[in-house]
C-alpha cells in the first residue's frame, strides 16, 4: 500500500487511456506525456499498460508500507533522482515537491497502481468524473494498492539522456495540415508556422490555449465535426486551442492543422509563457518521428 | 463526392457535406456501418458527427493513402437511409434558468416555448463534446436563439439547452454555453453501462413536458 501524505497540485492515476470510445463523447485520456510515462514503466520493469501517477506543477508526498521500486520521469522533480530506478524501503517517504522545468512528472511503481478498470482503463477522466480509482484527483489520506504488472527486471542504469525529450521550451511541434485547412484563406498555415506562438495560462489535459502575437487567422464557421487529440482549433477571436488527451470528442471551431502523436508529449510539458513554433511535415516524416521515439523505448540495457 | 483529409498522423476525416441535414447524417452512418462490416486493415475506430466521420487507424498497419482508397470505394455504394428506430420519450421539466430569457428573445410566452420545443420529434446528430452529450435537431424556426455571450462554468447533468438550430442534453456536469430551458431525470451517461451513452447518432427522441 502507498499512503498519500500530501496530494500535490493535481495528481491523477493514468495509463494508456481508453481510445475508441470517442463516439460516446469519452476522451481517449491516458498519460499526457505518453513518452515519459512509457519510460517510467520501462525503468521499473512494468507492462506497458500499468497505471502510474501523473503529477502536475507540484507533486505529492507518498509513504510506502512495503519495499518498492519507483521511477520518476518527465518534468524534473529536484528533490529526488529522476529517470532511474529508485528503491524505497518499507516505511520511507517520497516527496516530489515543486516540479520544474517541465509541467508533468510521472511516478511509476513496480507492479503498477492497482485500481479498477473503468471502460478498459485505469485513467481518471475529469469530464466524466470516473476512473483513476477515486473518480477524482488524489487527496491526502488515499491509499493506493500496488498491482502485479511487473514484467521484467527493473533497469539498473539511469535512462540515457540521449533518449529523453527536452523539458523546456521553446518547443518545435510538428503538425500535419488539416483537416479543416480549407476553412482558412490560402497561405494561412504558412503564416501560422512563421509565428512564435505563446502558451497562455489556460492549459490542462483537455487542451492548451495559445496566443498568436501579430497573427489573426479568420476561420469560416463549420458544422460540428469529430476532433482528434492534437487538433489546432482556431477560435473566432483568432486564438488557438490545441486539443490534448482529455479533449472534447467533437468541436465547432475548424482545425487548421493537427499535432502529430509523437509531439503531444512535448505539449504536455509546455508551461504558460513558453514559445511554441509549429512546423508542417508530411506523413513520412511523422512516421519517422514516431519510430524514433518507439525505437528509444526498445532500448536494450 | 466525399472529401477525405488527414487529421494528424493516425486519423482521416471523411466529410460528406457542410450542413445539418438528415440525408448527410444518413450517409455518415451508412459509411460507418459499411466500415464496421468490411473492417479495412488497420482501421481501429470511428467517430460519427453530423456530416463527417473520423477514422482512427494504426499507422504501423496501414497508411493514410491506403485507407483513403478503401473508403473511396464505398462512395455512392451505401444505403444512406437512416434506420428507423423507436422514438424515445425524454421526460422534461421546463424550468431551466434561461426559460424567461428565451421567451423574451423569441417573443413567445414560456408556455409557447414549451409547446414549440415539445411539439416535434428530433434526430440525434451527434454524441460528443463531453461524455454522453446529445446533440439533436432541428429546432423549430421560432426557437432559434444565439448561444450565451459567456458560457456557464457548470451546467448540471440532465440540463436541456437550445442554441441556433440545435437542442441538446448535457449528460454530465460540464461547462456550457447553451440556453437552458429544462432538465430531465433520464440518465444519459453511465460509465458502467454498455453502451455507456443512452443515445447514438440516428436515434429519434421527443421531449415530454412534466408538470
Amino acid at each position: 500500500m502507498i499512503e498519500v501524505v500530501d496530494a500535490g497540485r493535481w495528481t491523477t492515476i493514468q495509463d494508456r487511456g481508453r481510445p475508441g470510445l470517442e463516439r460516446f463523447g469519452i476522451p481517449p485520456g491516458g498519460a499526457a506525456d505518453w513518452f515519459a510515462a512509457a519510460v517510467a514503466n520501462r525503468i521499473v520493469g512494468n507492462q506497458e499498460d500499468a497505471a502510474l501517477l501523473e503529477c502536475t506543477a507540484a507533486g505529492p508526498t507518498l509513504r510506502f508500507d512495503a519495499d518498492a521500486v519507483v521511477a520518476l520521469t518527465g518534468a524534473n522533480s529536484p528533490r529526488a533522482p529522476n529517470w532511474q530506478p529508485v528503491r524505497t524501503a518499507r516505511g520511507s517517504s517520497l516527496t516530489i515537491g515543486t516540479i520544474a522545468p517541465g509541467l508533468r512528472t510521472y511516478i511509476a511503481v513496480r507492479g503498477g497502481i492497482n485500481v479498477p478498470l473503468v471502460l478498459g482503463s485505469r485513467s481518471f477522466c475529469q469530464r466524466g468524473t470516473f476512473g483513476g480509482g477515486f473518480g477524482r484527483p488524489l487527496q491526502r489520506g488515499d491509499g493506493l494498492a500496488i498491482g502485479r504488472l511487473g514484467e521484467h527486471e527493473p533497469l539498473t542504469m539511469p535512462w540515457p539522456e540521449s533518449h529523453r525529450l527536452p523539458a523546456r521550451g521553446p518547443w518545435e511541434v510538428r503538425v500535419i495540415a488539416g483537416p479543416q485547412h480549407d476553412a482558412f484563406a490560402q497561405g494561412a498555415l504558412e503564416r501560422l508556422t512563421a509565428t512564435a506562438c505563446r502558451v497562455a495560462p489556460e492549459i490542462d489535459r483537455m487542451g492548451l490555449r495559445l496566443e498568436t502575437p501579430g497573427l489573426r487567422l479568420q476561420p469560416q464557421e463549420i458544422v460540428t465535426v469529430p476532433m482528434p487529440a492534437g487538433a489546432i482549433q482556431v477560435t473566432p477571436s483568432g486564438g488557438l486551442i490545441v486539443l490534448h488527451v482529455d479533449h472534447q470528442s467533437t468541436g465547432g471551431y475548424p482545425a487548421i492543422a493537427t499535432v502529430i502523436r509523437a509531439d503531444l508529449a512535448l505539449l504536455a510539458q509546455a508551461r504558460p509563457g513558453e514559445t511554441v513554433r509549429f512546423r508542417s511535415i508530411d506523413q513520412l516524416e511523422a512516421a519517422r518521428a514516431w519510430r524514433r521515439l518507439t525505437g528509444w523505448l526498445e532500448l536494450d540495457q | 463526392m466525399w472529401q477525405i483529409t488527414p487529421a494528424g498522423d493516425r486519423a482521416l476525416l471523411v466529410t460528406v457535406g457542410r450542413t445539418i441535414d438528415p440525408s448527410l447524417l444518413g450517409q455518415v452512418l451508412a459509411l460507418d456501418r459499411a466500415l464496421a462490416d468490411r473492417r479495412p486493415s488497420g482501421l481501429i475506430s470511428t467517430v460519427p458527427a453530423y456530416a463527417s466521420l473520423l477514422c482512427h487507424y494504426d499507422p504501423e498497419t496501414t497508411d493514410a493513402a491506403r485507407l483513403a482508397a478503401s473508403i473511396r470505394q464505398l462512395d455512392g455504394q451505401t444505403d444512406a437511409s437512416i434506420p428507423f428506430g423507436p422514438v424515445v420519450d425524454v421526460p422534461t421539466r421546463y424550468d431551466g434558468p434561461d426559460m424567461a430569457d428565451v421567451a423574451l428573445k423569441t417573443n413567445l410566452t414560456p408556455a409557447a416555448v414549451i409547446e414549440a420545443h415539445a411539439s416535434r420529434e428530433y434526430l440525434v446528430y451527434c454524441v460528443g463534446f463531453a461524455p454522453g452529450f446529445t446533440y439533436c435537431g432541428a429546432l423549430p424556426d421560432q426557437l432559434v436563439v444565439p448561444r450565451l455571450a459567456s458560457p456557464r462554468l457548470r451546467v448540471p447533468a440532465g440540463s436541456i439547452g437550445v442554441a441556433g438550430r440545435q437542442t441538446g442534453i448535457y449528460a454530465v456536469e460540464s461547462p456550457g454555453g447553451w440556453n437552458l430551458i429544462g432538465r430531465t431525470a433520464l440518465r444519459l451517461f453511465d460509465a458502467a453501462a454498455d453502451p455507456p451513452a443512452r443515445f447514438k447518432p440516428g436515434d429519434r427522441l421527443r421531449f415530454v413536458p412534466m408538470s
